[in-house]
């Protein structure tokens, strides 16, 4: 066991945080925004169709499952930079269950 | 016997036997196998699962038919469930899985150090499955009393025994492989006649390319009928109904215990998460096919049967007319059918489409083997549940924690087969129309665990007296609101089915403020929720961050 500084756990924390916070308001944008304002939207066309239909069948859908790769490839890039490695993880983790 | 009844049945018993087959194999023989799989499953392989356990009868079956119907309105139900997701993997599941439980009740009454709040998150659980396989037993019934032309009734049992075998013998394990063998079945049954269809309207093979020039030329139709057109928002209903219902649907999905639980059944917290976005991109190809599939399927009906004389009716039309769910009549008397005098239940569009695009007897057997495949699916992941809550959180962990291993697997291989009874016995005169129950189920999980679950592992203040008020306070407010809404009483317009707007608020209200009125959860309890900040190699302890680089102890 080693003791990790305070600031980079603080710092590890924050920066996973920020993500999540990030990748939320991009999904909370794209889904209830256009709804909120869909009256405004549907002036414009993208694939045929009007923007807010559009958004609704597919834009946010496709907005979300790329939110959550991103985070997933975010997130191992940042546990990568402080040093965790993901074998040890499960080890540890396998442990730590209480089956 | 009929051709199309004897491929529909052929490839029907052999998803069967491949289910079964699965089953045995991965035969459960610890409770860790029972309950969560040992926790070994590659988070592409549970992404996919969990895509199998999510997408039930209602998303098979019914959501296309749904969109049809609703035009712009019923896409609250596509954004709603897949952003459910997001919720999901970013706020709940990492944490949960770093806890290490085996259940949600578990979770909970750990987390609180406290037996009444698990047994409160026990039976909500179990309200709530409950509530939701309903649903899906019934919708079994359908598929297989259509198909052997019997009545409902004797579907629904034949469904509840081949569930019950497979559960009961596989525990999660066999449910999560079996899982994985449903979603491959039932995405290639619903995809392949969109395919086709698209092949058909646009001469393009792709679907998602093509569908929104047909969604235009729909609305180009409505207009000249007089109609509102098919993509105007809130023709349906009120905006802010839209966005409660968008809501519910949402906090619901991130709260559903058989779809947390899947999260248990990965090694890590990075797992968990890319088991979440693998999970959402499998459910995703369903859920943008959905709103093509009602495009297509309006077009052709606009095109090709309505507008026709109505002793020219396509010969398809003959044995859904029988069943009461597509009405065609000639009210005007003028000789045709017209667009407004043909009415189309919701749930016969996915299970007619291949009959309407006369796409052969291999691709209706191949869409009704596809919907048993989603009805079945969801019903195992729920039984599991349903029994984890009886055996696990209440036989072992209230009444009798001396339990043996062996002991408590039989124990939850019991609960199993007793509530696949009671909830065949339900489903056999099914308590009003499903898919309004499956959206009260969501309202519930969201009303009653969203808050409490969120606050438990962000907020290391969450105490006790917390979550026990948050639970029952949102639990009664919602059925409360749902009560209110039935019988006319609604705020700003919002309708049963969005009572998580309301509810959801409420609760996290409660845990907060009662939180704060009470003494702070002790010290060990508020160490493990910082804890949850860190990936596991980080361990925080007594106001300090340990890393396990694995040098000593």
């Amino acid at each position: 066991m080693k003791k990790v500084d305070k600031e980079v756990a603080d710092a590890y924390f924050k920066t996973r945080t920020r993500l999540v916070i990030i990748f939320l308001g991009v999904g909370f944008l794209v889904s209830f925004g256009v709804v909120a304002f869909a009256e405004f939207f549907s002036q414009f066309k993208f694939m045929g169709v009007e923007f807010h239909y559009y958004m609704g069948s597919q834009g946010a859908v496709i907005v979300f499952i790329l939110c959550l790769f991103l985070n997933a490839i975010f997130s191992d890039k940042i546990d990568k930079k402080y040093g965790i490695t993901d074998s040890a993880n499960a080890t540890i983790s396998s442990n730590k269950n209480t089956d | 016997m009929d051709p199309q009844l004897f491929v529909s049945l052929g490839l029907i018993l052999a998803t069967f036997a491949l289910y079964i087959g699965i089953s045995i194999f991965n035969r459960a023989k610890a409770t860790s196998d029972f309950y969560v799989a040992s926790r070994g499953i590659p988070p592409l392989w549970n992404g996919m699962a969990i895509g199998g356990d999510w997408m039930s009868a209602a998303s098979f079956i019914g959501m296309a038919g749904t969109v049809m119907a609703l035009g712009y309105d019923g896409l609250a139900y596509i954004m709603g469930w897949t952003g459910g997701f997001l919720l999901l993997t970013f706020l709940l599941a990492p944490q949960l899985r770093k806890y290490g439980r085996f259940t949600v009740p578990e979770f909970i009454g750990d987390r609180f150090e406290s037996n009444p709040a698990r047994l409160i998150a026990a039976i909500a659980t179990v309200i709530i499955s409950f509530t939701y396989i309903i649903g899906q037993l019934s919708g079994s019934g359908v598929v297989i009393g259509r198909l052997f032309n019997i009545p409902a009734m004797y579907g629904t049992m034949i469904g509840v025994v081949i569930i019950a075998i497979y559960a009961t013998l596989g525990g999660m394990k066999g449910v999560t492989w079996t899982q994985v063998a449903q979603y491959l079945i039932l995405i290639i049954a619903y995809i392949i006649p969109i395919v086709f269809m698209s092949l058909q309207v646009t001469y393009n093979p792709l679907p998602w390319l093509t569908y929104g020039n047909v969604v235009d030329e729909i609305g180009a139709i409505d207009r000249e009928l007089g109609l509102s057109e098919y993509f105007a928002p809130f023709a349906e209903s009120d905006k802010s109904q839209f966005i409660a219902l968008m809501f519910t649907l949402m906090v619901g999905t991130s709260a559903l215990p058989h779809v947390i639980v899947r999260f248990f059944t990965v090694s890590t917290m990075k797992a968990a998460r890319w088991s979440g976005a693998w999970a959402l991109m499998f459910i995703g190809i369903l859920y943008l096919s959905a709103p093509a599939y009602a495009a297509f399927s309006r077009f052709i009906l606009m095109t090709q049967v309505a507008n026709q004389p109505i002793e020219d009716l396509p010969a398809w039309t003959e044995s859904w007319i029988n069943t009461g769910l597509l009405q065609a009549a000639d009210t005007n008397g003028n000789g045709m059918l017209d667009w407004t005098e043909l009415s189309v239940g919701e749930d016969i569009v996915v299970m007619a489409t291949p009959e309407i695009a006369n796409l052969g007897l291999f691709v209706i057997g191949l869409v009704a083997a596809g919907a048993m495949a989603a009805a079945l699916s969801t019903a195992g992941g729920l039984l599991i549940t349903i029994s984890s809550s009886f055996a696990h959180d209440i036989y072992y962990r209230l009444m009798n924690p001396q339990a043996t291993d062996a002991k408590r697997l039989k124990a939850g291989r019991i609960a199993i087969v007793v509530s696949t009874i009671v909830a065949g016995l339900v489903a056999l005169d099914p308590p009003g129309v499903i898919t309004q129950i499956v959206a009260w189920a969501f309202a519930l999980a969201g009303g009653t665990f969203f808050p409490v679950l969120f606050l438990g592992v962000w907020w290391k203040r969450m105490n006790t007296q917390g979550a026990i008020a948050g639970m029952l306070i949102g639990l009664l407010s919602t059925l409360t609101y749902i009560f209110l809404a039935m019988s006319g009483i609604t705020l700003f317009g919002i309708q049963d089915t969005g009572a998580g707007l309301i509810s959801v608020p409420i609760n996290l209200l409660a845990c907060i403020i009662v939180s704060k009125n009470t003494p702070p959860p002790a010290k060990h309890l508020q160490d493990d929720v910082i804890d949850l900040r860190y990936p596991e190699q980080m361990t925080y302890k007594d106001g300090e961050v340990w890393m396990n680089d694995g040098t000593d102890k």
